[in-house]
């Protein structure tokens, strides 16, 4: 990344930032226990006994590939990237708290993801401008020690 | 309740028309529709309409405006905005008018025109709380990639291949050549569709279906009006609409989500479970009892998974019916004799008409050269997207 711009959210309350650790940011149901991602988008379970208790929460940074495609193509706006245009992989990844969220899945080759394999959260550009670096959450396989 | 004819149904061709507006796409299908029916405009007494992808004021207002267009009569209009399901919505808020007994004759009407490419987001601020802006900027997941995902699982737990994949295309090719109202009238070859583009992978541009310009209508009546204009009237057994129930793991059909809960896939917890297990209960009939299906093949996964839900095969055996012949014309269960999305094209306020329309014309024997023999249970699967289904029975 360019030291001289700004490195800021595409959009805001989505992930911790700035953050060593960066976390998304969701919410979770004291009542039904469910949890939400984005923290506004609220689906309860049916029998939850009261729709009141929404907190916010960070999820866990680490989960499990569930699956994933490449998109070959440019999506249009509001979807930006460095141009020119390269094939990104989109994935799937399971949380401990049963949720599947979707994020880019960045760090390693595309031939080598596999369902189950252990990711971990990391922030990264996603476009930029003269000043700015436009950041978005995405999944990196865990490097093994 | 009481029961539902099919009097007449009417088509816009699928395509691109960049000189016609939605409304001359919705008035060309009534217009089709009432001299198939036998009625004037006259005899239309209520109207259930509905556009989508067009947006807007105008877009929000396709029955008004078909209707100034016919002739106003003073008619109540509906206008049904449901995403993709909006056809689906036309079609059984015209069907409870007639079954409910509010009117005798009404008429679904749905038509749209749609840009070349993905649907993009249509929010003009990109704010941070609009969940479809967020899918856009912050993860890039245009709708394809959603089946392709879901896809992907698929070729994991069934041993699904990218052969599969391609034969489903080949199979509706075969058939959406004899439809004068599809886009797509190529016979496509196995090894022109595994050429074809990778979009989303697994999904390749001829696995997935074309966002397309068009219009259909259907009029419905009571029996009473069906049988002054026909001996052998088309009966709408049931048109059942309904949304996923907790649980469902199903993720493919969820724009503009971006979160999904795990677990293992409970099909009769999807909204198409739901939706075929409601139309089989209203209409007194079940999987085993029909001639032919028509399923909303948005990709060619759809259709292999919607097999499945709507209870054709079992569970993984989507792929053996398709490689044994069985959902050909001419085999056990033909699925998508109109050629389906693969081969019309996807206007999606338009899918759930042309689906009618198309079982409507195998149950009367008038579908030419793509007529499945002595056909007399059709069903149709009517898509819609973040959990959202049709699912309707047609019989004569």
């Amino acid at each position: 990344m360019d030291q001289h711009k700004r490195q800021i959210p595409a959009l805001d309350g989505f992930f911790t930032w700035p953050s060593q650790e960066p976390a998304l940011i969701g919410a979770t149901c004291r009542s039904c226990g469910q949890y939400f991602f984005p923290r506004f988008v609220i689906m309860h379970d049916p029998d939850c006994e009261d729709r009141e208790q929404v907190e916010e929460v960070l999820l866990s940074r680490k989960g499990k590939l569930w699956s994933h495609t490449i998109i070959h193509y440019q999506p249009p706006p509001p979807f930006r990237a460095p141009e020119p245009f390269q094939p990104y992989c989109l994935g799937v990844v399971e949380l401990p708290e049963g949720i599947r969220i979707m994020g880019q899945v960045t760090g390693c080759k595309m031939e080598q993801l596999r369902p189950g394999m252990d990711v971990e959260l990391v922030v990264e550009m996603q476009y930029e401008d003269e000043d700015n670096e436009y950041l978005t959450w995405k999944f990196r396989p865990v490097v093994k020690k | 309740m009481r029961e539902v004819a099919v009097l007449g149904v009417g088509m816009h061709p699928f395509g691109k028309f960049r000189d016609k507006t939605f409304v001359d796409l919705g008035v060309f299908a009534t217009r089709m529709a009432l001299q198939d029916a036998g009625l004037r405009w006259k005899d239309i007494q209520g109207v259930a309409a509905g556009c989508f992808v067009w947006g807007g004021l105008s877009g929000m207002l396709p029955g008004h405006q078909i209707a100034a267009t016919m002739g106003e009569t003073g008619i109540p209009i509906v206008n049904v905005s449901n995403a993709c399901a909006t056809p689906a919505s036309a079609l059984r808020t015209a069907y409870q008018m007639v079954a409910y007994g509010s009117c005798d004759v009404a008429l679904a009407v749905g038509s749209d025109k749609a840009p070349e490419g993905f649907l993009p987001s249509i929010s003009v601020d990109e704010s941070p709380t609009d969940i479809d802006v967020v899918r856009w900027k912050m993860v890039g997941a245009p709708n394809p990639a959603y089946f392709a995902i879901q896809a992907r699982d698929r070729m994991e737990r069934y041993g699904t291949t990218s052969t599969d994949l391609a034969m489903v295309k080949v199979k509706n090719s075969r058939h959406g050549q004899h439809n004068p109202y599809a886009r797509f009238r190529k016979v496509y070859s196995m090894e022109e569709v595994l050429a074809s583009p990778m979009v989303c992978d697994p999904l390749q541009l001829y696995m997935i279906a074309s966002t397309s310009d068009g219009g259909g209508a259907v009029i419905l009546s009571s029996m009473d009006v069906a049988r002054r204009h026909t001996t052998r009237p088309v009966r709408l057994a049931s048109a059942a609409l309904a949304s996923t129930k907790f649980g469902s793991s199903l993720m493919a059909h969820r724009p503009p989500l971006i979160s999904f809960l795990a677990g293992l896939l409970d099909l009769s917890k999807t909204e198409v479970g739901v939706a075929a297990g409601r139309a089989y209960e209203e209409s007194g009939l079940g999987p085993e009892d029909l001639d032919l299906v028509e399923l909303g093949d948005g990709s060619t996964w759809h259709e292999l998974f919607l097999s499945e839900v709507v209870g054709i095969c079992k569970e993984g055996e989507a792929e053996r019916l398709l490689r044994e012949g069985a959902t050909s014309i001419g085999g056990r269960i033909p699925v998508n004799t109109s050629g389906g999305l693969s081969s019309c094209g996807e206007a999606a306020a338009t899918q759930a008409l042309a689906m009618v329309a198309e079982v409507t014309w195998q149950l009367r024997g008038q579908a030419g050269p793509r007529q499945v023999e002595n056909a007399k249970v059709g069903f149709c699967q009517l898509p819609g997207a973040m959990g959202n289904s049709g699912a309707v029975v047609l019989k004569v």
